[in-house]
């Protein structure tokens, strides 16, 4: 099964384009991980990004490329892209929990220290998450980011949280 | 499945027009929507036929397996939209 | 009756843009809306777009037509709202009912230099078992009670088609506080883009392929859905029916072109199941087979809003090229770098078909055209 026929991505499916952060990064810290394989027209994650470290170019069908040395996993991209495919993962968070920062265009918005339940990427719960922070300036144009603590070998899975 | 072979089932909404009438009408001679239209009213309502024409056309195709080309669409005639008699009463003479 | 130089027919993303890029070149422009408030769809779309970020990609629907709004008043589009154009006569003359009230209510007809039709699409309908009941509405209607209307149209939703509307309608149905219960499509596979469907499966929707709806049951309105699936010749599988629990149903099914102006006046239509159905042909200008009628946006063939805003601009900047504003050396360069950008938007594996159909239709109009010309030669040189 594929996303074309289920509506979600598997990790295989994300990890054969090759663009995955590799382990090495993710053991240095936050970096952003972009699920994002059809040939779309759209590229506004190249210009959020201020190191420089999504490539894209020309045509603006093709599929963005992370430069995981340049990228710091500050987040500008997750709130500008407009499929919502752009996650921050922090496995280097502490020794057993890693942190997935994710876009959560839904009221209410959770609050900080809130238990939640975090959900894969089709929407079933995989387990408890523990709210790290909620991000809403007015540059994220109403797309809060919203971080979460969950298990180390749950950072893969997870990529949002039930609504409230 | 019985489902999708009602003939009790309305087409046209405005002109409460069934599948069943639909396909009498095929039987009778009609070959395109225009040909739908003239016997059955299907198309001539308020909506002109912005909901049902489709549907209309999807019959055709299915009862006489033709293409969309032999079908055709209704004859477009003003008023495309619904408008009052006030409106046309009051209107530019000129 | 009232001349103008130049008359748009709806206010949505393309008329808007052939409105504010003829004005700006100089071209007296009247837009005629028949909402309440100009910009088409642009008002119902919460999301962000996609496209490319040199042209307003990443902003959300809304703020593009709060934009469009407001260039159009700077280069002085005169917008009628409440304006429904309801016919079009020769020699480009169109009859427009113009106001809210029956009271205030009145006929205008307006001959016009040049017209540009941007009607838009109506959403197509699906017939089942129980479709006419209360609860039974189209994903655009939906959508509009949503986020124009601010009304939920039901609190379980079922939704019908797995297109760009129907994935992202459901997604902001439940940003609306609903619950969309199921998504199902005929098709094998997802028709819209897998970061919309991926929004919505994150929800938890479960989006079920091959399958479609059967019947609608209630007592007065919606209050169960039957689903079942759908073999490879499309027929519904026996006891392979599900029973939703819904109010509502959705049905996004595709669009259609409005072309009834269009064809009234004489533009000649191809058949393109790609792009909606029945076509007004046009050339590069966006100019149908009768000059100096312009088509644009989704009557000229079912994309989205930012191909549409790219046809708006190729027919604006073509009719201030033929009313002089502008010499043809600078309308070329305009018009190259638009086509550009509309090739851009029409790449990748959703675009190319589309992109293909659209090269059909320029071949065919540029066809029916020469055989107009030879039937002029002819007719004169038997004169």
């Amino acid at each position: 099964m594929s996303l074309a026929e289920t509506g979600f991505l598997t990790i295989e499916e994300i990890k054969k384009l090759g663009k995955y952060p590799s382990e090495e990064r993710f053991k240095k810290g936050p970096v952003a991980v972009i699920e994002c394989i059809q040939e779309i027209p759209c590229n506004p994650c190249e210009s959020a990004c201020r190191f420089g470290a999504i490539e894209l170019g020309e045509p603006i069908t093709n599929l963005p490329t992370l430069n995981e040395d340049k990228c710091t996993g500050c987040g500008l991209c997750v709130a500008k892209c407009p499929g919502l495919a752009i996650f921050i993962i922090d496995k280097a968070y502490s020794d057993t929990m890693a942190t997935v920062s994710f876009p959560h265009e839904y009221l209410p918005l959770p609050e900080k220290d809130a238990e939640v339940e975090a959900v894969d990427r089709s929407g079933q719960v995989v387990c408890t998450g523990k709210v790290i922070k909620v991000l809403n300036p007015e540059s994220f144009d109403r797309t809060p980011v919203v971080t979460i603590a969950v298990p180390q070998d749950k950072a893969e899975e997870v990529r949002g949280i039930k609504r409230l | 499945m019985s489902a999708f072979h009602d003939d009790d089932m309305l087409v046209c909404r405005c002109e409460e027009v069934t599948v069943g009438e639909i396909k009498e009408a095929i039987r009778q001679g009609a070959r395109d929507v225009t040909g739908i239209k003239r016997r059955t009213r299907a198309g001539m309502g308020l909506c002109q036929g912005r909901t049902c024409e489709r549907l209309v056309q999807q019959i055709l195709r299915q009862e006489l397996g033709t293409v969309p080309e032999e079908i055709g669409a209704s004859t477009p005639r003003p008023p495309v939209r619904p408008i009052t008699f006030g409106t046309l009463a009051g209107g530019d003479s000129e | 009756m009232i001349k103008k130089e130049v008359v748009v027919i709806g206010g949505g993303p393309s008329g808007l843009a052939a409105a504010i890029e003829a004005a700006q070149r100089g071209a007296e422009v009247l837009v005629v809306d028949s909402n309440l408030k100009a910009g088409g769809q642009l008002f119902k779309q919460i999301h962000k777009f996609f496209g490319s970020s040199a042209h307003r990609s990443g902003t959300r629907g809304i703020d593009i037509g709060t934009e469009l709004l407001e260039e159009a008043e700077k280069y002085g589009v005169e917008i009628w709202l409440n304006s429904v154009a309801i016919g079009l006569f020769q020699e480009k003359k169109i009859a427009v009912e113009r106001g809210l009230d029956v009271e205030d209510k009145k006929l205008e007809i307006i001959e016009a230099e040049k017209i540009v039709i941007a009607s838009g699409a109506s959403e197509n309908a699906v017939r089942f078992k129980g479709w006419t009941l209360p609860g039974v509405m189209g994903a655009g209607a939906a959508q509009t009670m949503i986020n124009v209307n601010r009304v939920l149209p039901g609190e379980r939703i079922l939704m019908i088609g797995s297109g760009n509307v129907g994935l992202i309608v459901s997604y902001q149905l439940m940003q609306a506080g609903a619950d969309v219960v199921a998504l199902v499509e005929a098709a094998p596979k997802i028709g819209g883009y897998g970061v919309h469907a991926s929004k919505i499966t994150r929800a938890g929707v479960p989006i079920y392929t091959k399958h479609t709806v059967i019947e609608a049951r209630g007592d007065k309105r919606v209050e169960e859905a039957v689903i079942c699936e759908l073999d490879e010749k499309w027929q519904p599988v026996a006891g392979t029916e599900k029973t939703l629990k819904v109010d509502t149903i959705a049905i996004a099914a595709g669009l259609k072109p409005l072309v009834e102006l269009a064809v009234m006046h004489g533009c000649e239509c191809i058949f393109d199941p790609l792009l909606g159905g029945w076509v007004p042909l046009h050339d590069k200008n966006m100019e149908s087979t009768y000059p100096g009628i312009y088509v644009v946006g989704d009557i000229a063939g079912i994309e989205e809003a930012n191909t549409a805003l790219e046809e708006g601009k190729l027919a604006g900047i073509a009719i201030a090229e033929a009313l002089d504003y502008i010499s043809s050396e600078e309308a070329k360069k305009l018009k190259d770098e638009t086509w550009e950008r509309l090739k851009g938007l029409r790449m990748g594996p959703f675009g190319e078909k589309r992109m293909l159909a659209k090269e059909q239709l320029l071949a065919a109009a540029e066809a029916a055209k020469g055989s107009a010309e030879e039937h002029q030669i002819a007719a004169s040189a038997g004169a």
